[in-house]
């Protein structure tokens, strides 16, 4: 029983586009779910129900916010936040940065850690050990210890106040949490397959990209979104290593809407729906990876 | 049925290893390079290099200062507010675990089954993660209003005035109101890793298992769960180290108040390195931390680079 | 055990093997020269660069200003705007800027202990000379250069000082049957009492970061101890250990007890319960002068509607809390005369004109009554007196912090009044020796 780490993978592999495409083919038929169906819904509907503030926030007037308070019910309804939030967060410029770093960064991010992932889950590499401790401690390190040393190295590459110059320090500090996860599913691909593939000729770097990745979709889908997230998010570094205002993302733009005595608090949900909402959609269609059985044909059975 | 499978693989994994052993080698370090290379230079390095400070009194912005050796890791122990955080850490780490992973595990598995609506409900579970502090800390703030928020109007609707508190603004369950956001927004993270391990349990093995009599709850303490024991790790151990470093959640919240009822390591170190200027003491508090989290890492990272394990 | 190293070198040099090992990706053959010192061997630079933390509504009459004084003075200026970082977020990025590179030539930055660490890291220009070169002593508020002033060198040039008083809400106080502005404490807690019995709450105050219930602390030990002895205490020169203190947690505590303020409002975020003196929800709260513009004219209503007072102490000279914010010069700038040169001009009554500035430093700037009546009240009365420094200023963060946290064990019942002094007077004589 001690092995059952090993079941998952070894019963996966021959079925993995069977069974999800199977699952869906059968669902309608079945009866039944409507009851989990209505308490997850109800769960849901008490989940999201914090977020009625940020929209009531965001469609009504900021005297009025003001001189009824956050709680109160809107006596007034508006769109003019979201048109008034789009000139102050200066989203027509850091929308673009935000998106060209994610473009940057997400993909190189999740490659090089897939492939380093693969090095230590299937390659056995030399001081994979210690590789690992080293990996995993990058988790604990606080961005704000390191940002005077990354200030100064940055600068030296003339790096400063550049969206390109902040993918060296984003992939750094992605790095840790990428190569776990990948590494944590590479490592219950069986070892069987890799030496097949090796039967028929194949080489590492093939193995890697037509084996390896394909099977991996779903934690590889998995990490992207949760590293889009992050970069989409990330404040600290964006504040310190970017100056100027043609040069600044979402989260430090943001900061337009917060003044020394007072927050435009009508503005700030507003600016903050603008932000998300990509985010979100693009996770709608993101998920489907995961789960939707979009893995089918990716093994040659 | 799940042990039926095993014999066999087992032994061709034990023949595979062996083979394996021709890989490696170059090819293992041109994979590992590029991401090595990135890590070293922009996270190795500087980590190192403020490490040294740890050991100095440098206030965090004089061009100079004197080395102290050990002095700020021996002071520690007798800061009360480095002993309050700890305490606080443990609380905190060992309830922001166990709620978001057991919700989110229970999600996942409901939101792999026969549920209508599925992209939608996986999408609210989620959206809390994506949201930015900020937005977290006003709308919560909101929510614990004692004279007009949500809660204790909630509570005192349902005839439990009684209960309504100052839930931010007294020692005693400051540290608990923050938690029920974090919860809230961390279920969707061991939700997407729980997901997308599901992806690998075949149906089949719960088809035989209807087939056999089992039960569902038969079914998921022996297919589903073992089947997800690697997932569990990764969940687990990430979620600890996220749990432990616990910094910016806090400080938007509460500021580490009232008084220092809900700082953690996290937020002392970044009152002492930044506010206080202070930044060899704050620094040392970051070298303890690692150094936990080193000790706490240790089982984790000898399962994932044993063998197999058989 | 104690040799001093110079930090900079440290990191210049381990940058410098790191970029080495690079030189290949990089193709750069400059060294890494981020100490900066002697970086500019040149005749001094026309290129100035300003870090400030203007909202988004001034930013653009700030850069037409410095647009300005470029034109007259054959300098290129940048600007680079931080807003609505607030006092937490802003100096960790100059600190960064400073340390990692050569930084801003001149920069805004509040007065007293924040301020202060720039100084004593000799990161900031002692401006001695240019205060006389310009006349910066007779133009400028002197309880305001006080707040720039730093173990005697004038290190930073104020170009704003705000007051705190109290702000209410005129309906509110009609209705509770209070007929003038109250003149002493006594009269204060009265008026307290009756808008109690009124339904109203009292004071709108805001626990959360401690800065906000310690403007109601200060008050009352500056009615407790009067402005002598409560500079003394400021300054660590004498106990905190004493009656007068006792008196001030006493009191502060009593407010709490009677229900003076909201409850809970240790939890309270200021920016939320601030606004409810306009909302009507509470009767007054303890601010300075931009709520005229921030609160009352962002909820679109009429200031005339509103009082401000100054918070009565019984004590003369009658004095009010206060902070200051001004300009520094980077010790390391290209150029620090046309650095002050540009600060002069920032100080001038026509640029605070035209820069809104509401509370300016120099004569001559005051706020459109028209635009402002209260806030312009507040300019030719309270304003015109002394001030104290207010306490989050007065002490460094970390003192500060202990002392927001000596108000909230004694607001929830932990310690007594008499143990608040003793622990105050730990906390500030551990600072003041050091």
């Amino acid at each position: 029983m001690s092995s059952s780490a090993e079941v998952a993978p070894v019963a996966t592999l021959p079925d993995a586009h069977v069974a999800p495409s199977d699952e869906l083919s059968r669902e309608p038929k079945r009866k039944g779910g409507i009851g989990i169906t209505i308490v997850l819904t109800l769960v849901a509907l008490l989940w999201l129900s914090p977020l009625v503030l940020l929209v009531t926030t965001a469609l009504r007037p900021l005297s009025d916010f003001v001189a009824n308070g956050a709680l109160s019910w809107p006596q007034e309804w508006t769109l003019q936040n979201f048109a008034d939030a789009w000139g102050v967060g200066n989203f027509a410029t850091t929308y673009r940065n935000s998106l060209f770093l994610l473009i940057l960064k997400v993909p190189l991010g999740v490659l090089i850690s897939a492939m380093l992932a693969f090095a230590l889950a299937k390659l056995r590499l030399r001081f994979g050990t210690a590789i690992m401790f080293a990996v995993f401690l990058g988790l604990t390190i606080p961005i704000y210890i390191t940002i005077v040393p990354v200030f100064v190295l940055l600068r030296s590459f003339g790096a400063i106040d550049s969206i390109p110059g902040l993918v060296g320090p984003y992939l750094a500090f992605g790095i840790p949490f990428e190569v776990l996860v990948l590494q944590s599913f590479f490592r219950q691909l069986p070892d069987e397959l890799i030496e097949a593939a090796k039967m028929d000729g194949a080489g590492p770097w093939r193995i890697f990209f037509t084996l390896i990745l394909p099977l991996s979709t779903p934690a590889l889908v998995t990490v992207f979104i949760l590293d889009a997230v992050a970069t989409w998010n990330e404040f600290l570094f964006a504040l310190i290593l970017l100056s100027s205002d043609a040069n600044k993302t979402i989260p430090v733009g943001l900061l337009n809407f917060q003044g020394q005595f007072s927050n435009n608090n009508t503005g700030l949900a507003a600016g903050i729906l603008i932000a998300v909402v990509p985010i979100l959609i693009a996770y709608i269609f993101l998920q489907r990876w995961i789960v939707g059985g979009l893995t089918a044909g990716a093994t040659k059975g | 049925m799940g042990t039926a499978t095993l014999e066999a693989p087992a032994v061709d994994a034990a023949v595979a290893r062996r083979r394996r052993r021709k890989y490696g080698g170059i090819h293992a370090w041109l994979f590992a390079l590029p991401a090595l290379a990135v890590y070293l230079i922009f996270l190795v390095y500087p980590a190192l290099s403020s490490l040294w400070f740890s050991f100095t009194d440098w206030d965090g912005l004089s061009p100079t200062y004197n080395v102290v050796g050990l002095e700020n890791y021996i002071n520690m122990p007798k800061d009360p507010v480095v002993i309050q955080a700890l305490i606080n850490n443990i609380i905190w780490t060992v309830i922001t675990i166990v709620f978001p992973v057991v919700i989110g595990l229970a999600l996942a598995i409901l939101l792999n089954g026969k549920v209508r609506g599925k992209p939608v409900l996986r999408l609210i579970f989620y959206t809390p993660a994506v949201l930015p502090l900020v937005a977290i800390a006003s709308i919560w703030g909101w929510l614990y209003n004692p004279d007009y928020g949500a809660i204790n109007s909630f509570l005192r609707l349902i005839g439990l005035g009684s209960l309504a508190q100052p839930w931010l603004g007294q020692d005693s369950t400051a540290l608990a109101a923050v938690m029920v956001p974090a919860i809230w927004l961390r279920v969707g993270f061991p939700m997407l890793l729980y997901l997308a391990a599901l992806q690998g349990i075949s149906q089949d093995m719960y088809e035989a298992a209807t087939v056999d009599g089992a039960t569902k709850s038969q079914q998921f303490w022996h297919i589903t769960m073992p089947s997800l024991r690697p997932a569990h790790y990764i969940v687990l151990a990430l979620s600890l180290i996220d749990s432990f470093k616990v910094f910016d959640l806090i400080y938007a919240m509460t500021y580490g108040g009232p008084g220092t009822a809900t700082q953690v390591m996290g937020t002392w170190m970044y009152f002492n390195v930044f506010q206080y200027y202070q930044a060899g003491y704050g620094t040392a508090i970051a070298v303890v931390i690692t150094i936990i989290a080193i000790a706490v890492s240790i089982p984790y990272v000898r399962s994932q680079t044993k063998e197999h394990a058989v | 055990m104690t040799g001093t190293y110079t930090r900079r070198g440290f990191i210049g040099l381990s940058a410098a093997a790191v970029a080495a090992g690079l030189a290949a990706c990089t193709g750069g053959g400059t060294a890494p020269a981020p100490a900066g010192q002697g970086g500019t061997s040149a005749p001094a630079s026309n290129n100035l660069r300003v870090f400030t933390y203007e909202d988004t509504t001034t930013i653009d009459l700030f850069k037409e200003q410095i647009a300005k004084f470029d034109a007259q003075a054959g300098t290129t200026t940048t600007v680079d705007n931080l807003p609505g970082s607030g006092a937490a977020v802003y100096p960790d990025k100059l600190r960064t800027e400073l340390l990692g590179g050569r930084g801003p030539d001149v920069w805004r930055i509040w007065g007293g202990q924040i301020g202060a660490p720039f100084v004593t890291a000799k990161q900031a220009l002692d401006l001695t000379p240019y205060y006389q070169k310009f006349g910066w002593d007779s133009k400028i508020n002197t309880d305001a250069i006080g707040g720039m002033t730093f173990e005697g060198v004038k290190a930073g040039v104020p170009f704003i000082a705000r007051g705190i008083g109290a702000w209410y809400n005129q309906a509110l106080f009609e209705k509770a049957g209070i007929s003038g502005e109250p003149a002493s404490y006594a009269e204060l807690e009265e008026a307290n009492e009756k808008l109690l019995a009124a339904g109203t709450t009292p004071l709108a105050t805001g626990g959360k970061y401690g800065w906000h219930i310690m403007r109601l602390y200060e008050y009352l030990l500056e009615t407790s101890a009067g402005p002598e002895l409560h500079d003394k205490l400021l300054k660590g020169e004498e106990s905190w250990d004493r009656p007068e203190v006792v008196t001030a947690f006493t009191n502060f505590k009593k407010w709490q007890d009677k229900k003076w303020i909201p409850e809970g409002a240790l939890g309270l975020d200021p920016s939320d319960i601030e606004p409810e003196y306009v909302q009507g929800k509470t009767a007054y709260t303890i601010t300075g002068q931009w709520t005229e513009v921030q609160a009352i004219q962002a909820a679109k209503k009429d200031s005339a509607d509103f009082g401000v007072f100054q918070l009565p102490t019984d004590h003369t000279p009658l004095r009010y809390s206060g902070f200051v914010e001004g300009y520094m010069i980077n010790a390391r700038s290209g150029n620090p005369d046309k650095s002050a040169e540009l600060i002069d001009f920032i100080v001038q009554p026509d640029t605070q004109k035209a820069l809104k500035v509401t509370s300016s430093t120099v004569a001559g700037a005051e706020p459109d009554p028209k635009e402002l009546p209260l806030s312009y009240e507040w300019s030719q009365g309270p304003a015109k007196q002394p001030f104290y420094t207010i306490q989050d200023q007065a002490f460094p963060k970390k003192v500060a912090d202990q002392y927001f946290s000596i108000q909230s064990d004694l607001l929830q019942g932990k310690i007594t009044p008499e143990e608040a002094a003793k622990q105050m007077q730990d906390a500030v004589s551990a600072w003041a020796k050091g």
